[in-house]
């Protein structure tokens, strides 16, 4: 409830914004350059996060928007919605609130039918160096750092599965550039994790409570100023016992209406979730901002 | 890090070298790059955001200097004689947002023209790194 | 030299002797000043002391010149032999405008 309340407060703000803040919001940065909101929250492709800085503002101003993510699978339903700001094309801050619903399978385990797990994730991302769009003649990428801290609300059957504990924060190294002359964008991302299925189950387990850097990268052809195709890869860790945990990847179509407004759709395998294997399913998402 | 970087050096050498010189074809021309200057500075002098960064420029000499100066980037027989970005924008104090700006009017240039997106891209690739010198704000 | 330069401009025009230069300054894609007094014969120096290149040339049915160009912080003098009221003007900045009044 907080979550809608907050993301509604801020297109209300960005609406009624006074005429100086037209400069502070400047929506400069060429469409689809701020790319979309991955499942976390974080301004990216649908699974990976990228170095790009949510938002159209350009390094002279704000960008800013709300996000709504749905992920059908066969046996549950994941639902992410978020705010994000992308400040100065240098400083990233997002929040979202992820509900995991657990359906049949909830009642399979003695839950409940329709037991939802919540996540509350606090994510920041600094650019470091380079500029994906401009740098089209040199071999650096656009670089970044970041972190997604993740509270789960369900400590107690996290403990009941072998999850280790139900807050966790992941760290992770983005590079991406468009290698425009291709009309081709790529994204190579490191992640240290702890998290269970991206924190839907905990962090850390009983196999395994370390640390460990997985991989996530995307791909994607611009077709046109508004519409690319692409495709993703996020490997996880296998933390837990009870479960065999192995890599998510989609097949994604981003379309851009405009800088206020843009629809992802992708076929997505999550792979094993919450015991259940072969999670696959549509994944649909719509940002709105500037 | 060095992993990263070497991952994408190697994507950067995969462009053919050969296809540098096909893109002046690609783009009409001489005529197509004329009739794709004037249509570009048309729509930076009707665009609100860029128009009073012209206000005080001879345009005529503007679309004569920069026919030449696509033609040259498109890698065709034209050699650019004016002057560099550096200088030439300078005293305008331009920003990210006033250049992107100029992308889009360019861009929509480009599709008028009937220049397929692939192409376009191409020739931006080559303007791109201009931002250096251009953007001084 | 520069410093002497805001002293200069405010000293008559009419005060100097033939041949004497005067200087006008290149500054936010204008004159300074607008315009001046010179008799036949003398020089006008213009210092370039503006963020952009500039050149200066005078079409006119009994005087003409067309000078190169001038990075900022170069100086160009030009010698006005005609009498009369010329426009100096700058091809890359066409709102450029200097006028002339040559005894």
């Amino acid at each position: 409830m907080r979550t809608y309340t907050g993301a509604l407060t801020l297109l209300l703000g960005l609406a009624v914004q006074p005429a100086f803040a037209d400069e502070l919001f400047d929506s400069g940065k060429l469409l689809a350059t701020g790319g979309v909101s991955q499942v976390e929250g974080a301004g990216g492709g649908g699974l990976a996060n990228w170095a790009l800085i949510t938002g159209y503002g350009t390094r002279d101003g704000i960008g800013a928007n709300v996000h709504y993510t749905a992920v059908p699978l066969p046996d549950y339903t994941l639902q992410t919605t978020g705010v994000a700001v992308g400040l100065f094309d240098r400083l990233e801050l997002s929040y979202a609130w992820q509900a995991f619903d657990t359906q049949d399978v909830g009642a399979a385990l003695g839950l409940g039918r329709g037991f939802t797990f919540h996540q509350n994730i606090f994510g920041a991302k600094l650019k470091l160096i380079g500029d994906a769009v401009y740098d089209q003649d040199s071999w650096l990428p656009q670089i970044a750092v970041g972190l997604q801290h993740k509270e789960n609300d369900r400590a107690a059957v996290i403990a009941a599965v072998g999850g280790k504990n139900s807050v966790g924060t992941d760290f992770y190294l983005t590079a991406t550039k468009l290698f425009l002359a291709e009309s081709l964008l790529v994204d190579v991302t490191l992640r240290e994790t702890k998290a269970n299925q991206f924190g839907i189950l905990g962090f850390g387990g009983d196999k395994h409570n370390e640390y460990s850097t997985q991989f996530e990268g995307s791909g994607a052809y611009l077709f046109s100023r508004r519409f690319a195709l692409g495709a993703e890869l996020r490997t996880k860790p296998s933390n837990l016992g009870i479960v065999h945990e192995g890599a998510a990847w989609d097949l994604f179509a981003a379309y851009f209406f405009s800088k206020n407004l843009s629809i992802t759709a992708a076929y997505a395998d999550l792979g094993n979730i919450a015991i259940e294997n072969d999670q696959h399913g549509a994944y649909l998402s719509l940002q709105a901002g500037l | 890090m060095k992993a990263l970087a070497a991952t994408f050096f190697l994507l950067a050498l995969a462009t053919p070298l050969w296809a540098q010189d096909a893109l002046f074809d690609d783009m009409g021309g001489q005529p197509g790059i004329n009739k794709l200057v004037d249509a570009s500075v048309d729509n930076y002098l009707a665009d609100p955001r860029i128009k009073d960064v012209f206000s005080e420029s001879n345009i005529d000499r503007i679309r004569a200097e920069l026919k030449d100066q696509f033609c040259a980037v498109a890698g065709g027989p034209c050699r650019y004689t004016g002057h560099s970005m550096e200088a030439t924008h300078k005293g305008l104090h331009l920003t990210n947002a006033n250049f992107n700006a100029l992308v889009e009017d360019l861009q929509t240039a480009m599709d008028s023209c009937n220049i397929p997106f692939a192409t376009q891209n191409r020739f931006l690739a080559r303007l791109a790194p201009m931002q250096h010198q251009v953007v001084t704000r | 030299m520069k410093k002497l330069l805001p002293l200069f401009l405010l000293v008559p025009a009419a005060a100097f002797a033939a041949d004497e230069a005067h200087t006008v300054v290149q500054k936010g894609r204008a004159f300074r000043p607008a315009e001046v007094n010179i008799n036949r014969g003398e020089s006008l120096t213009f210092t370039n002391d503006d963020e952009f290149i500039h050149q200066i040339y005078v079409q006119a049915p009994g005087f003409a010149f067309d000078s190169d160009e001038r990075n900022p912080g170069q100086d160009i003098t030009e010698t006005f032999t005609a009498p009369g009221t010329f426009e100096v003007r700058c091809h890359i900045h066409p709102k450029m405008k200097l006028v002339v009044h040559v005894k």
